[in-house]
């Protein structure tokens, strides 16, 4: 746990670990340095910290697809789905399901073998079909929330029924940022619906932790912005000026008001504010980028330069350093939610980001970021075997397909599976702890030793579950 | 195998009793087989999921076992069939799924058999769904504990709170300057700050009951309504539009948002204030005035977010049902029923029945005037004079209308008969006999009655709920409105213990017997979740640290005794919320300074012991009106709607453009609140999500929320208008400093400050002293810089 402290960070405890003389000035004020210090972050919460063993990953960028894209049209082929088309499920479906469901339904889309790992990908993403040998497909991912919300939660902060750090506050407080001009935890576009905020907040964390939004889903990407990231009246001498003196007040105050860790907290979002205003406008310039390399995304052209967009800006804040980049693909009217119109609503979700994905996977491997880099993609869980009304699927969370790529995993790989019509996770069962488990690792982060102390209690990501899926590390 | 049957038989009978373990015993238990249970039995066989139908969370649970039988017994490893489980020994399942336990955990399982499996008594098999789980029972009136240190005791809340605390060996932190005290209890009751003079006039009133006074004076401002109006908003998930599918305006919502502001400035005892919520329109009314009122505390049931675009409109109806019984739940009881709807409630004792049978009470009510495309609320209309005369004047519009037709078929016909010569007899259809051009005046004049008769004026209309098709529902299987189960009899939760269930009747809906029912002197969590949320908004934490959730999965109260006494005191003052403030803000408890011995901080990190005050962010609205006050620019008027969109109104068209407008200088509560898209200043400083019901704001402290106060227009502004203002005060610079210390902070400024302040000054005028050549516009802009820190700073925006 002392590892994972991070350097001087004021958290209540050990604020007042520190101030046990009371809140005498003195004590208080070399802890928090002198005035002229500050600029120069003493022992920034946010600095790169060492992980629990050598990673193999050393950022993450989470190509989320909200709704739930279906694993059986997409990347699981199911044979016997296509021949018991219309006929019942041979076994019980699951004691709690989101909605009703009626018979089995076979894939509209035909898939193939890609690669010389010869990995299934349907018609459906004909352009990261190019990068399967890259890939590893997780087949067998499971959670346990058949809802939207608690699935969100779930998947991004390991709780669907409490408030608890999100996965990228989590890597942020384990590993700090290489970037001390930018936030640890990034999210791009994403929906302010289903637990919204709370799939990137930091809960008990620290508040440095807490994900920073650009825009959100219901706003073009182009004009996702960090809200207020600049001030057109005044210079920044002046603004570096007038943070200093904030500082000194706000030290000031808190030898007067006694500890609250929410003071420190403030105190230090200012100066990461200052440091962000500068820096991010240099990540949104896309004017360096060489025509080629906007094609790779997809930018030239209006179905996929949204989520192009999107995952440009991915590529270019892991370059800059920055520990856990999240990228939302959730249209505010047809998210990956088929429960009707299956066909329809897939391909129009796929034709938006099969493009996209493959060039952040080209543009990465070409840079030679992909070996450090965890690209991981999926939803919030799969779709359901079984049709529900005439042409759509359920939610179903029992078993489905995420994939990983990069960042230490075999390339070319599938572990686990479900079952032959893929309704539940049956082979190598990795749960939504699991995953995370998995993640952590990957980062060089022991999922049981990172830990919060919190209300009594030492906190995980997992709870008191999760297993590393060791198998698919390369 | 005799023997397995017998000791198995033994095991399983609960009247066997439970043996005594040592502590010992119960250490290894603790330390060594519970994280095991917990890690790898209970996600399958626990509290969520019962595989097999069994649990592993208890040793009656254990000894019960499930399909298979018993799963252990005592003493017996080779015959307890979980060993055999994790042994994976032929005929036993193999358990638990995935990795099979290392030899070493199955060795202590063994161990633990051996020793008989000793558990901690008095955990019940089943926590989840426990009917006697304390929030259920009704409050009891205890006795006010007995304390030692009895001259720190101001009130009763006292005592509790004292017991407590020297139970544990604290003692309370000392009494919070007066200063503190007034900019604190200001903003608590107010949301505003207190003026220079306000603070001044407190700190000489050197009478005992000076704090009391102060209180009461607070009580009494109009401002107190407005602050805790909004609380109640958040609770009720108050939007000016209606979120989802289809943002339109709620154009009338506003209405609401008066009457519980009048309602806390009424100190309308909270009983009333619930009945009228829930049923309003079904209440005696002794004039025009009171109806209004009482109709338009209906919009509570009304004015949540609905997917007005819903193609199934059967599933509409049940959708909408369902928001208001969920928000019914929480908002008064801190009860989530609306998981009920599909399944029996996971935790708390809630069955799908009692989901249905309240659900039937609001499916007898009508919220809606249709489900079609875009579907459409119903508004009541207002009685009033204003009303009357409306009415008067378009019944006579039409009448007019009418009558000129009458006439002017009538001349026509008597022309017709006259141009058939002497004798001549109206035809049986005479209008297809008229001239041309009179059949055209007629169509015109009928034409007119039409246009006229589809645009009856916009009466003075409020959202809000009346009387429907009364009728008891069946149970919607898994939620579905397609497949339908029993019908179930409108009724209360049988859970809930205390107030005699009510009798529904097939002439009424049941809302007046539901919210009788609900304020009855013996409902278990009315009154109770009430002074919870009370005491929450006053110390940012509640008694009960989960205010919207007493159930199962919510904390258990840190002061059980004291809720119940807060409870008991509020009932019997009459459900007087400004009652209930004064008892709590007269406390010594309340009057702490959030200073205190670093151990007891150590110890009591969350302060769960209230020794001390929390040092506490204002909210966003106190924020933003705390600067327009300083800016000198708030303007203070009551009421009415800012919104400029007309009623059903769509807040964004299909390209997205925002219609809502947050120029206004009036006080935050009147900006519109608009779901999806919440005003972005309140969204940084943490406004709840207005589409759900939320008692227990969070506060955070983040870069995109600094990057709002150094950056955003708003904030600069104020800054630009407090400089002015501090400017064309008469005195020297020190003395504006000190004056704006006293405007911002509530204190004076000390000589250290000044002087870096001037230092500071000094700086920014250097600074800018390229970019401005006017040395009045620099000084201007200088001080503009020094206000907008200020404003930007801690001491601002936090209170101690």
């Amino acid at each position: 746990m002392n590892a994972m402290q991070p350097g001087n960070l004021l958290s209540r405890r050990a604020l007042l670990k520190q101030s046990a003389v009371g809140f005498g000035s003195l004590a208080l004020a070399s802890m928090l340095g002198s005035e002229s210090q500050v600029a120069a972050a003493p022992a920034d919460p946010l600095a790169p910290k060492q992980p629990h063993f050598p990673a193999r990953a050393k950022r993450v960028i989470f190509l989320f697809m909200k709704g739930g894209p279906s694993h059986v049209d997409t990347f699981e082929p199911k044979p016997q789905l296509d021949k018991d088309d219309g006929k019942p499920l041979p076994f019980d479906k699951p004691r709690v399901q989101f909605a009703n469901t009626g018979n089995l339904l076979r894939s509209p889309w035909k898939f193939k073998q890609y690669g010389e790992s010869g990995l299934w990908v349907s018609e459906l993403f004909p352009n990261v079909a190019r990068c399967v040998d890259d890939i590893c497909m997780l087949h067998s991912v499971h959670g346990t929330n058949p809802a939207h919300g608690g699935a969100l939660l779930k998947l991004h902060t390991g709780s669907d029924n409490f408030v608890r750090p999100s996965i990228g506050s989590w890597v942020s407080y384990g590993l700090g940022t290489e970037n001390a001009n930018l936030p640890a935890f990034v999210t791009i576009c994403p929906t302010l619906a289903h637990g919204g905020i709370n799939n990137w907040s930091s809960a008990f964390l620290p508040a440095v932790y807490h994900g920073t939004p650009l825009g959100n889903a219901s706003i073009p990407s182009d004009q996702a912005r960090v809200k207020y990231i600049s001030n057109s009246k005044r210079s920044r001498e002046l603004q570096r000026l007038q943070l200093d003196r904030l500082a000194a007040m706000n030290r000031e105050h808190q030898l007067q008001a006694g500890p609250e860790a929410s003071l420190e907290a403030r105190i230090a979002s200012f100066e990461l504010a200052f440091r962000m205003q500068n820096e991010i406008p240099k990540i949104e310039d896309f004017s360096n980028e060489t025509e080629a390399t906007l094609k790779l995304y997809g930018l030239d052209n209006p179905v996929t330069a949204d989520f192009g967009r999107q995952c440009l800006l991915a590529r270019r804040f892991a370059e800059a350093g920055v520990r856990f980049i999240q990228v939302t693909h959730s249209d505010t009217k047809v998210q990956w939610d088929q429960h009707s119109n299956l066909k329809e609503g897939h391909e129009k979700n796929a034709r938006e980001v099969d493009l996209p994905i493959a060039g952040l996977l080209t543009d990465l491997k070409q840079r030679g970021l992909l070996e450090d880099t965890l690209v991981w993609w999926g939803g919030e869980f799969g779709r359901t075997p079984v049709a529900q009304g005439k042409n759509g699927r359920d939610h179903n969370p029992e078993g489905f397909t995420m994939w990983l790529a990069g960042g230490g995993v075999k390339a070319g790989y599938r572990y686990g599976a479900t079952d032959e019509y893929g309704y539940y996770a049956v082979e190598k069962k990795l749960h939504i702890h699991d995953l995370h488990a998995t993640i952590l690792a990957l980062l060089g982060l022991d999922h049981e030793r990172l830990t919060y102390r919190y209300a009594g209690r030492d906190f995980r990501l997992t709870d008191v579950h999760g297993h590393v899926a060791t198998e698919i590390f390369a | 195998m005799f023997l397995l049957l017998v000791s198995v038989a033994l095991a399983a009978d609960p009247a066997a009793g439970t043996p005594e373990f040592s502590a010992e015993q119960l250490k290894f238990f603790e330390t060594e087989v519970r994280p095991l249970l917990v890690e790898h039995c209970h996600d399958c066989h626990g509290p969520k999921t019962q595989w097999a139908n069994l649990r592993l969370d208890s040793r009656e649970a254990i000894l019960a076992g499930g399909d298979s039988g018993p799963a252990l017994v005592p003493g017996k490893p080779a015959e307890s069939l979980m060993i055999r489980a994790v042994r994976h020994e032929e005929g036993a399942p193999e358990m638990p799924e995935g990795d099979k336990l290392t030899d070493k955990q199955i060795a202590t399982l063994v161990r633990w058999v051996e020793m008989g499996a000793p558990y901690p008594g008095g955990v019940k098999a089943a926590d989840a769904r426990d009917p006697n789980h304390w929030s259920f029972q009704p409050p009891v009136d205890p006795p006010v504990p007995t304390v030692q240190n009895r001259a720190w005791v101001r009130s009763p809340i006292d005592r509790f709170i004292l017991a407590r605390l020297e139970d544990e060996g604290f003692t309370p932190a000392p009494q919070a300057d007066k200063v503190t005290l007034i900019r604190r209890v200001t903003y608590d009751l107010t949301g505003l700050p207190p003026t220079p003079e306000e603070i001044a006039q407190f700190v000489a009133d050197d009478r005992p009951d000076a704090f009391a006074r102060l209180v009461d004076r607070l009580l009494e401002s109009p401002a107190y309504g407005e602050r805790w109006g909004r609380h109640w908003l958040d609770v009720v998930r108050y939007a000016d539009s209606n979120g989802l599918d289809e943002n339109i305006a709620q154009g009338n919502a506003w209405r609401y948002r008066d009457y519980v502001v009048d309602s806390f400035n009424k100190d309308k005892p909270f009983n009333q204030f619930v009945i009228e919520q829930v049923a309003g329109d079904l209440l005696p009314y002794e004039n025009d005035a009171q109806r209004r009122e009482q109709l338009i505390a209906t919009g509570f049931l009304s004015i949540g977010p609905k997917v007005l675009a819903e193609p199934d409109p059967k599933k509409m109806e049940m959708d909408i049902i369902d928001e208001q019984l969920d928000t019914f739940g929480r908002a008064f009881m801190g009860m989530t029923f609306g998981c009920a709807r599909c399944h029996d409630h996971k935790f708390d004792p809630i069955q799908t029945a009692d989901y249905y049978g309240l659900a039937g009470i609001f499916k007898s009510s009508k919220t809606m005037e249709h489900y079609r495309i875009v579907a459409r609320w119903h508004e009541n209309i207002l009685p009033s004079p204003e009303t009357e005369a409306m009415k008067a004047e378009y019944e006579a519009k039409l009448a007019a209308k009418r009558q000129a037709i009458d006439e002017f078929i009538a001349k026509t016909n008597e022309e017709l008969c006259n141009s058939l010569g002497p004798g001549g007899k109206l035809p049986e259809k005479p209008e297809e006999h008229y001239p041309e051009e009179a059949k055209k005046a007629l169509k015109k004049l009928r034409d007119e009655l039409t246009e006229l008769e589809k645009k009856p004026p916009e009466y003075p209309s409020a959202m809000g709920v009346t009387e429907g098709e009364v009728a008891d529902i069946p149970i919607h299987i898994r939620g579905s409105h397609l497949k339908l189960g029993d019908v179930v009899p409108r009724h209360t939760p049988p859970v809930m213990r205390g107030p005699q269930p009510p009798n529904f009747t097939s002439s009424q809906s049941g809302r007046l017997e539901l919210a009788q029912w609900l304020t009855d002197p013996n409902h278990p969590l009315t009154a109770r979740v009430f002074v919870n949320r009370v005491w929450r908004w006053h110390f940012g934490q509640g008694l009960v640290r989960t205010p919207d959730n007493f159930g199962l999965l919510g904390e258990k109260p840190t002061h059980p005794e004291l809720l119940d006494w807060l409870a008991h005191r509020f009932i019997d003052s009459g459900w007087s919320i400004k009652a209930l403030h004064r008892m709590i803000l007269n406390s010594a408890t309340y009057q702490q300074s959030s200073l205190t011995r670093p151990e007891f901080i150590e110890r009591d990190p969350e302060n769960k012991l209230y020794g001390r005050a929390n040092v506490r962010r204002i909210e966003a609205e106190a924020v933003r009106d705390a600067m327009l006050v300083i800016a000198g620019r708030l303007d203070t008027s009551m009421g009415g709607t800012l919104l400029h969109v007309k009623n059903r109104g769509y807040l964004f068209n299909h390209t997205s453009q925002d219609a809502t407008q947050y120029d206004s200088t009036r006080r935050s509560l009147y900006l519109p609140v608009i779901r999806n898209n919440v005003y972005d200043v309140f969204q940084l400083l943490d406004f709840p999500d207005p589409a759900i019901s939320t008692g227990n704001r969070v506060t955070t402290a983040v870069a995109p929320q600094a990057l709002m106060m150094l950056n955003s227009d708003f904030v600069m502004d104020c800054a630009s208008h407090f400089a002015s203002r501090l400017l064309a005060e008469e005195g020297s610079d020190e003395q504006r400093m000190d004056r704006m210390y006293r405007l911002a902070y509530g204190r004076g400024i000390t000589g250290d400050e000044t002087r870096s302040q001037l230092d500071f000054l000094a700086k920014v005028e250097k600074a800018l002293a390229d970019s401005e050549a006017d040395p009045a516009a620099r000084r201007q802009e200088a001080w503009s810089v020094l206000c907008h820190t200020v404003l930007a700073s801690n001491e601002f925006v936090y209170v101690k």
